[in-house]
């Protein structure tokens, strides 16, 4: 079976809404139930708020890939020519960004409560993060059961 | 040596002065003008003449080059004017999603309601929060009722951070209610732990404007009662 992608571009909020319920539409078609595919929606919503906050721009990524074993895997990838995250494994404490705790009072401002890609990582059965050149590249996986 | 293999062209100034003349129409996009010139002087056959001719054909070719690219330039204008009425629209539909992403109904006297659809990530979370709270404070609101029937699944943190958000609804002087929560919530917010003391919940919008209601008429009615103590005292 053939793989299938589909790509949004991110450059506003409303294209993080959009992205997010495409992307339930997608996992939903390949075969993820509703809770699930709801998760993947709140994951590509993250990635996609992100990419507004701090990527500059970018571009949300699905991939379906029926051949990954067991089952098949729906791949969510977060491209952007933003900086590199400065310490991801306290990026993905929450309450935290990349460089340390965030102050409650600022949460307001910076928009989000710094526990984004903390729920990325719950949600989805895997993370990984890569530096591309001038960006980065997160990849959120869920697997199909 | 026989004339016609004279090297030299005699012509004469007013035919030179002719064709000066015709280039700087040539030059301002006059082609017509120039044209007219070039064939007027170009009455005369001799060595001088094919320049002419040559010129004319070289002005008609660059007056039809310059009006093709001036309709292309103008078709490409109409559709730039298109495309920009395009960009507006979806800025003014941008913004509706922004609004629409938090609408927040005064639906009885100083009650309000948020209605949560779709998908509620951190940032979202966050931003209604900070709405929620304007609202209540610049409409005097009494009680705000959260409405969740419509969200299946949250993360924890943000479901947490829901909970934190109708305590504060309270430090505010505020009620918060919480109606509509699903399975997947409830289950959700007992696995984190969640301390729900002090933060009401029902099943339904429905449910959570009769509560309203009752405490409120019960307000009024412990007032006349009060208020008919306090006459039959005084008689």
């Amino acid at each position: 079976m053939p793989s299938e992608t589909r790509s949004f571009a991110i450059q506003g909020r409303s294209d993080v809404v959009v992205a997010g319920s495409q992307g339930r539409r997608f996992a939903v078609r390949h075969g993820l139930d509703v809770r699930r595919a709801t998760e993947l929606a709140i994951v590509v919503s993250e990635l996609a708020s992100n990419i507004v906050k701090h990527g500059v721009r970018g571009e949300i990524r699905l991939i379906w890939s029926p051949e990954t074993p067991p089952h098949g895997e729906i791949a969510v990838e977060a491209h952007d020519v933003g900086p590199p995250i400065h310490d991801l494994q306290l990026a993905m404490t929450d309450g935290y960004d990349d460089r340390g705790p965030i102050d409650p009072a600022l949460i307001l401002r910076r928009g989000g409560l710094g526990t984004g890609l903390g729920a990325i990582a719950r949600l989805a059965d895997r993370l990984e993060v890569r530096e591309e050149a001038g960006g980065k590249v997160l990849t959120a996986r869920f697997l199909l059961r | 040596m026989s004339e016609s293999e004279d090297p030299h062209v005699v012509v004469t100034s007013e035919r030179l002065q002719s064709v000066i003349e015709a280039l700087s129409y040539a030059s301002v996009d006059e082609f017509e003008s120039c044209l007219s010139l070039l064939e007027r002087s170009g009455e005369l056959r001799d060595e001088f003449s094919e320049l002419e001719t040559a010129f004319s054909i070289f002005v008609r070719e660059l007056g039809e080059a310059k009006s093709e690219l001036n309709r292309t330039l103008a078709q490409q204008e109409a559709i730039n004017r298109e495309l920009e009425a395009k960009l507006e629209t979806i800025e003014v539909q941008q913004a509706a999603i922004r609004e629409l992403s938090t609408p927040i109904i005064e639906v009885w006297a100083s009650v309000l309601c948020l209605p949560v659809v779709g998908i509620v990530d951190s940032q979202r979370s966050a931003e209604m929060t900070e709405t929620l709270l304007e609202t209540i404070v610049s409409k005097q609101a009494r009680m705000a009722i959260v409405d969740i029937t419509g969200i299946d699944v949250m993360d924890t943190k943000t479901a947490d951070h829901f909970i934190k958000m109708a305590r504060a609804v309270r430090l505010l002087g505020a009620e918060c209610i919480i109606s509509g929560i699903n399975p997947g919530i409830a289950q959700t917010l007992t696995h984190i732990g969640v301390d729900l003391t002090g933060i009401r919940t029902l099943r339904s919008l429905r449910d959570a404007l009769q509560l309203y209601l009752r405490e409120t008429e019960q307000l009024v009615v412990h007032q006349h009662s009060q208020l008919a103590r306090k006459l039959s005292s005084e008689t």
